[in-house]
């Protein structure tokens, strides 16, 4: 700046020769380096909009958990300015997610991470369930398996079928001898 | 009188009363509202919370199948039978082999092996689950104990991992005397057949196979075994003499003079395979018939590997309330370099012991023991400071000695009743020595806490 403001005050053939030297010169790498550096330090927003219209800013890196928003960039960045929509999810649920990809992209030990995926997963089942349709859409493995293992954990506790389908809501379709059959092929078959 | 002047006013007092109570009537009505949201905060989520307990807001059912499969992938073939008897459409997603086995393979050892290729994939999923169940006590150390075959014959020391399509056991090897690696060779690979049934072969030359070709020749050279397992921690492998050779015909052993040259082999040996091969004519060239009958005479010439039993190396690794134990190596008097075995008894002792001893006889004298395991930690007393100096450490020449810092100082004895040191690092090894001598012989660590073997010479 300081070599080209200077250059203003002489004719144009000086300048251009000052440029040539402004183009030489180190100050002038410097001055290419720091704005470099400036350009990749500011990281980049990433906006969501959810299916019921809110809108949410978020880091990149943060962002980029998500394998789908992480193709959908790469693909169209054309889009960052208007946000990407998320057809599927709800604010409430993605702000949950939100929460997680932001406690998984900070540093820390794995022990911390996992009493706070413990914490995380006490939440009530209808948002378990919202949390697996919503990280198998936007593709985030570690949570998926989170809360997949977590309702998995469920059904193994409980101690037979019939708690089973009181749990999850499962019409019993058998008839008693069916049912007695059943249970007997399948202990067989998965013994 | 008041009111009925208000009652004369009518056009503007009307209008105000009205507008009064209107404005009234407002006022209650949103106090009202106020409160029935209060009281639907109250008491509704309590509803809800109760119908969560007996009812997924969302059920299981809603949600699309690859996901369902994805939560069953998580849970026991036992939690499965049960889930599988709740409805018919659970019970028909749970049968079939393709979906529900996959997954809960592809959970458990997706990242370790190539599920699909066991078995040349023709298996099913159901077994290949049972098959690698089985096959997963097997990963980690094995040692040999007693010894009935010739030493290069049978390792003392059996490392199993996963491989692609099979588990491979191998030697583990000192080098030379010259450096700290270690040698891997294929010992025992064990696999399954496109059939089902488990195949396992004795690598006796220890070449192992070049890349995944199965090459014929290689093929010939196998032994093929048996491993029993006897129950926890403990194998037997015995050569099966009675296995056919897939992907060829049956052994010819038509004429007579085939069988009274194979003098080693059993009656019933001879009787089965008359049977199999009338039982079985297939029709194969007359010279692959000969070269299997040559190759036959030459498996049968072989003298038999005799029975062997491996026994698992449970600790492996040490932890922090046991820094001793584990598998270890160092060199001791300057010659090759040796295995060690260190473990701590029930009574607070510990043992170490050579692991080639360990194979020979239950009487071979341990290396050192003692029997209280406590550290002495800083600051030593000068005597021991004493004991220490001027030792000189035992490594192979080009490694360099670099002094560690002794975090701690345990006393112990060895078989010629004359007392030691074993001086623990900081770095987490350790290093012992007698007072007979001025050495001292410092070991590293054979595996890291993962399970892998530590410098492995490339091959």
């Amino acid at each position: 700046f300081h070599f080209l403001s200077r250059s203003q005050s002489n004719s144009l053939t000086t300048t251009r020769v000052l440029y040539k030297e402004i183009h030489n010169s180190t100050a002038h790498y410097f001055f290419r380096r720091i704005s470099s550096l400036k350009l990749t330090k500011m990281s980049k927003k990433i906006v969501l909009k959810t299916s019921d219209g809110e809108s949410f800013e978020i880091d990149d890196s943060i962002a980029l958990q998500s394998e789908t928003i992480a193709h959908l960039i790469g693909d169209d960045s054309a889009s960052t300015s208007n946000g990407f929509p998320l057809a599927n999810v709800t604010s409430n649920v993605l702000s949950t997610v939100i929460e997680y990809c932001k406690k998984h992209a900070s540093v820390a030990s794995e022990e911390e991470l996992k009493k706070w995926d413990a914490e995380f997963v006490k939440v009530d089942d209808s948002t378990i369930f919202d949390l697996i349709l919503a990280a198998n859409y936007l593709n985030i493995s570690g949570l998926l398996d989170l809360t997949c293992q977590t309702v998995a954990d469920k059904i193994a506790a409980c101690k037979d079928a019939d708690e089973i389908r009181a749990t999850f809501d499962i019409e019993n379709d058998f008839t008693p001898e069916e049912e007695e059959e059943l249970r007997r092929e399948n202990q067989w078959s998965f013994q | 009188p008041d009111l009925n002047v208000v009652d004369q006013d009518i056009p503007l007092s009307k209008n105000l009363n009205f507008r009064k109570i209107h404005n009234y009537l407002i006022i209650l009505k949103k106090s009202l509202l106020f409160i029935l949201k209060l009281c639907f905060s109250l008491f509704f989520p309590r509803e809800r919370r109760f119908q969560s307990r007996t009812k997924m807001a969302l059920p299981f059912c809603d949600i699309p199948e690859d996901l369902q499969l994805r939560i069953l992938s998580f849970l026991s073939p036992a939690e499965i039978s049960s889930f599988a008897c709740t409805s018919k459409r659970y019970a028909s997603l749970c049968r079939e082999d393709g979906k529900i086995w996959h997954v809960m393979c592809d959970r458990k050892w997706g990242k370790k092996t190539q599920i699909q290729k066991w078995g040349s994939g023709r298996i099913t999923y159901k077994l290949l689950y049972k098959t690698l169940n089985g096959l997963d006590n097997l990963i980690g150390f094995w040692r040999l104990c007693g010894r009935a075959n010739p030493p290069d014959s049978s390792p003392p020391l059996v490392f199993f991992e996963w491989g692609s399509s099979f588990v491979l056991g191998s030697r583990v090897l000192a080098i030379s005397d010259d450096t700290y690696q270690v040698r891997k060779t294929p010992f025992l690979e064990m696999g399954i057949s496109s059939e089902g049934r488990s195949e396992n072969f004795l690598d006796l030359d220890g070449n192992g196979r070049s890349g995944d070709e199965i090459d014929d020749d290689w093929r010939s050279n196998l032994v093929p075994v048996d491993v029993n397992f006897m129950g926890n921690g403990h194998i037997m492998v015995e050569e099966n003499r009675f296995s056919r050779e897939e992907h060829k015909s049956p052994v010819a052993k038509g004429s007579s003079s085939d069988e009274s040259e194979d003098a080693t082999s059993p009656p019933s040996f001879v009787v089965s395979e008359m049977y199999t091969q009338l039982a079985n004519k297939t029709t194969s060239p007359r010279s692959d018939r000969r070269r299997q009958r040559k190759k036959e005479k030459e498996r049968q010439a072989r003298i038999k590997w005799e029975p062997e039993h491996f026994i698992k190396v449970s600790d492996f690794s040490p932890t922090v309330t046991k820094p001793l134990q584990g598998l270890w190596k160092g060199f001791s008097e300057g010659r090759n370099m040796e295995l060690y075995m260190v473990k701590y008894d029930e009574v607070g002792g510990i043992i170490c012991k050579k692991v080639e001893d360990l194979s020979l006889s239950r009487h071979t004298s341990p290396v050192f023991w003692t029997r209280n395991h406590a550290f002495a930690r800083c600051p030593f007393s000068a005597e021991e400071e004493l004991i220490l100096d001027g030792r000189i450490h035992i490594t192979p020449l080009p490694v360099e000695v670099c002094e560690e810092v002794v975090s701690g100082i345990l006393y112990m004895n060895s078989s010629y009743d004359l007392a030691g040191r074993v001086w623990l690092y900081e770095n987490g090894t350790f290093g012992f020595g007698f007072l007979r001598d001025q050495f001292i012989v410092d070991l590293k660590r054979v595996a890291f806490e993962d399970g892998c073997l530590a410098d492995v010479l490339e091959a």
